[in-house]
């Protein structure tokens, strides 16, 4: 890679200062850094460091994003396929979806490059590895079906209101792919709200989604009525693997699961979160179940058991790699089991009681991360309380 | 007996380990002591240049406690006296051409035990060694005119390629014991000596800590056995200069003997070796067979500070540390599967295993980002405090929330291990340093 290097170095006085492309040198910076790790050294301080940096963080991120990459792409070959009647072997599944998302990753990509280096060069600071992860998050919770432009439009939304303005990566209040999605949901609520399947076949192909079902009868048991379905297989174990409609990414449960192990594991993701999450929709759908049973009422959402709301819609997604970004999140351990309680709990909550929406997790995640700092200064006031207390003695 | 158990922390694993034999070198040709490394001291020269020095002579004063004065470690003619911007003095240098020192009264053992507070406080002033002794909070010269509720001592050195202090206590016993008798003189509480092997002590309240660094750092050790409120002060006193401070009772004289490591991944031959206080970087390295880009630290890799061949060893530090100064660009670094050779981290995210020793260099190993708070502090600082939200209250300069969120029990050195650990390459320290003047500055 001498030649490479050579090239980088010889064109690098140029975007020096007093070069003449100066104003561009963020750009050039990052590409220089992105390909060649800094050659920065301590100034002071601790003189050695660790080699951890935010890039091997955000680009570890992407990497636990793979496996959803893969298996959507399979999922939309095999959801097209599907509609249309025609069988296929998961190579011809994983080409036909591959070149259905491809464009949706290229153009989320373009966008936010665009975004992340215009404010980089206007506002000179260096580009934020960040945008990385959101562009990689934001095409697994699109529909296969999505005009491109919306991508590129939630992309610059999601990018420029969700982070920039609040002055990039690190400072931002909501997590800038959800923020992306949001803007879709609430823009185009007839698209993307999530009763209708999304799949990318014959003009007219519709049906119900897995959370839809419930949603639309009245006293019923959901579970009966889930397996009732017959043009697509809810079974509770399908839906764990992911094989039924849904966004690109989000529809397994199983691989969703492989990346939330690998963060918690590299110990990017927190898995308090994770599993203060899964605690609180356990909890409240178990609340929800008893509630159906002891008033007797019509919601049959209400009877839809906690195994199942885990394995459909968006919360595995969103869970594992949402709910876990640290910026966003709760900052304190114990904020976190707080934080990823409620997610949980307001998943089951907005997926059972709300009439508007079937699907929850997006809005219990962004409506959690404006409390997480309401949630972390509780438990800051608690630290702050016992000192106080020792000081008084 | 007390015992803490440290549990978070983290003792790197950095290569060039020194072996534990003490060894002589060859004197200094001439020693310096530098005054504008001391926190909050305005120095005053008592000296000129051509002057003759005895070991213990007064250098210089502190212009806001004019009683606390510099002794001179070595005896000899002042050669140099630098100064840097509005004529603070940068560096007072003396040229080595004896072994004289001044000598004064000396106590036995039980003159000790028996000696009033104001005798010893006036012999170690008379002496010109109170700068051996630093408060808390703030971590600078204490002042004579003070009395701390405690005096803690740390008998344990945890931080990277540190002397054994245990070793050297063991072997300096009896003056030792009487630094700390003297000590415990000074204060109307106690004297807290905290190690890792039960050193047993009169007059003071020995305890016993285990666990990785920072357990061996005094704050750490304060926090878990008496923490500080606001107004209150400790003073502490590093276990070499206790033993200075014994020895100045036990023979009347300042005997400025210390004992160093002079290692590090850098180092062609790390060892731990015997000189004086102040002697010249050149005089420590002589023997070690350096490449040309290497980092010479006087301190510890964590808190030290950078020096050259020219400079000489800080007031305070028993350690040389010797690092490479080069870097490599590997091609697509970020991607790296990395191994126990090429990356050393606290996370899981590189495939570096195994428990050997690092060569680490000055590589930052990455550019200063926004904070990503993924718990990379809060790992390694031992304490009941939030350094993310203490951080972000000095950043605001918010002196209450400060306070609220215990900014007394902190210094600087306690942090220095969640900047070795950030992703995002803050320096924590320096900002916890910052509060802490913001609060002096305060009142």
């Amino acid at each position: 890679m001498r030649w490479l290097r050579n090239i980088l170095d010889k064109v690098e006085p140029v975007f020096k200062k007093g070069g003449k492309l100066e104003k561009l040198y963020p750009i050039f910076e990052a590409t220089d850094t992105i390909l060649f790790s800094t050659d920065e050294r301590t100034h002071s301080g601790p003189h050695i460091r660790d080699s951890i940096d935010v890039k091997r963080v955000m680009i570890l991120v992407v990497v636990a994003l793979i496996p959803c990459y893969i298996f959507g792409a399979m999922n939309v070959g095999y959801q097209m396929a599907l509609a249309l009647g025609e069988t296929s072997t998961w190579q011809q599944n994983l080409i036909r979806g591959g070149l259905k998302i491809l464009p949706i990753i290229a153009v989320t990509f373009a966008a936010g490059a665009f975004w992340e280096l215009l404010f980089a060069v206007v506002r000179k600071h260096s580009v934020s590895e960040g945008f990385l992860v959101t562009c990689a998050l934001i095409p697994l919770v699109m529909p296969a079906t999505i005009p491109l432009w919306q991508v590129a439009v939630a992309t610059t939304f999601g990018i420029v209101i969700g982070k920039e303005i609040f002055g990039g990566v690190g400072m931002n209040i909501f997590n800038p792919a959800l923020v992306a999605r949001s803007f879709l949901f609430f823009t185009y609520p007839a698209r993307i709200s999530g009763d209708k399947v999304w799949v990318a076949g014959p003009d007219g192909y519709s049906g119900a989604t897995a959370l839809a079902v419930p949603a639309a009868e009245l006293n019923q048991d959901a579970v009966t009525l889930l397996e009732s379905v017959t043009q697509f297989d809810f079974s509770w174990i399908n839906m764990f693997n992911g094989w039924i409609p849904g966004s690109i990414g989000e529809t397994s449960t199983l691989w969703c699961g492989v990346g939330a192990l690998f963060l918690v594991i590299t110990g990017l993701g927190s898995w308090r979160v994770i599993v203060g999450a899964i605690l609180g929709l356990t909890g409240m759908a178990v609340l929800t179940n008893f509630m159906a049973e002891v008033t007797g009422s019509s919601n049959t959402m209400l009877t839809l058991p906690a195994h199942y709301h885990l394995v459909m819609g968006g919360f595995a997604f969103g869970v594992a790699f949402m709910a876990t970004e640290p910026v966003t999140g709760a900052h304190t351990d114990k904020g976190r089991w707080v934080y990823g309680f409620f997610i949980g709990a307001l998943t089951v909550i907005i997926r059972s009681i709300n009439p508007a929406y079937p699907e929850g997790t997006m809005l219990a995640i962004l409506l959690m991360n404006a409390f997480a700092p309401l949630i972390d200064y509780f438990v800051i006031q608690g630290n702050v309380k016992r000192r106080m207390a020792r000081y008084a003695q | 007996m007390n015992h803490i158990v440290i549990k978070k922390g983290h003792n790197i694993r950095i290569g060039g380990v020194p072996s534990k034999d003490v060894v002589s070198i060859a004197g200094s040709e001439s020693v310096a002591i530098s005054p504008k490394t001391f926190i909050g001291v305005k120095p005053k020269r008592m000296v000129s240049e051509g002057d003759s020095v005895l070991i213990g002579s007064p250098l210089f004063f502190d212009k806001t406690k004019p009683e606390v004065k510099w002794a001179s470690p070595a005896n000899g003619t002042i050669k140099t006296i630098q100064f840097g911007a509005r004529r603070v003095i940068e560096k007072i240098e003396i040229k080595v051409e004896g072994t004289e020192a001044v000598s004064g009264p000396s106590f036995t053992s039980e003159q000790l035990v028996s000696a009033d507070r104001a005798t010893l406080l006036t012999r170690i002033l008379e002496a010109n060694l109170f700068p051996l002794i630093r408060q808390r909070p703030f971590n600078k010269v204490a002042n004579p005119k003070d009395t701390p509720r405690d005096i803690f001592i740390s008998a344990v050195n945890t931080a990277p390629l540190s002397v054994d202090l245990s070793l050297l206590i063991e072997t300096e016993k009896n003056a030792f014991q009487a630094g700390v008798i003297a000590l415990s003189k000074l204060t109307n509480g106690d004297v807290f000596l905290t190690s890792e092997k039960g050193h047993q002590f009169q007059n003071s309240i020995n305890q016993t800590i285990s666990g990785p660094h920072p357990s061996g750092n005094v704050g750490i050790q304060i926090h878990h056995s008496k923490p500080m409120k606001p107004g209150e002060l400790i003073w502490t006193v590093n276990a070499q200069h206790v033993i200075t401070l014994g020895k100045l009772f036990l023979t009347g004289s300042y005997i400025p003997d210390v004992i160093l490591t002079v290692a590090g991944p850098g180092a062609s031959k790390p060892k731990t070796v015997a000189c004086k206080v102040g002697a010249s970087i050149k005089s420590l390295i002589v023997d070690q067979n350096l490449k040309d880009d290497v980092r010479l630290i006087s301190g510890d890799v964590l808190t030290g500070k950078t020096v050259d061949e020219s400079q000489f060893l800080g007031f305070y530090d028993s350690s040389v540390t010797i690092l490479p100064d080069s870097v490599n660009r590997p091609f697509l670094g970020m991607l790296a599967l990395g191994s126990s050779d090429s990356k050393y981290s606290l996370t899981n995210t590189f495939l570096s295993f195994s428990e050997k020793e690092f060569k680490f260099n000055t590589a930052q190993n990455g550019e200063e980002r926004a904070i990503v708070p993924i718990n990379a502090w809060e790992k390694v600082l031992p304490m009941d405090i939030y350094p993310n939200e203490l951080f972000r209250a000095i950043l605001a300069e918010d002196i209450e929330e400060m306070e609220e969120l215990g900014i007394w029990e902190c210094d600087d050195e306690d942090f220095a291990l969640c900047s070795f650990a950030c992703p995002s390459k803050i320096d924590v320290g320096s900002v916890i340093r910052k509060g802490l003047d913001l609060m002096e500055l305060e009142g």
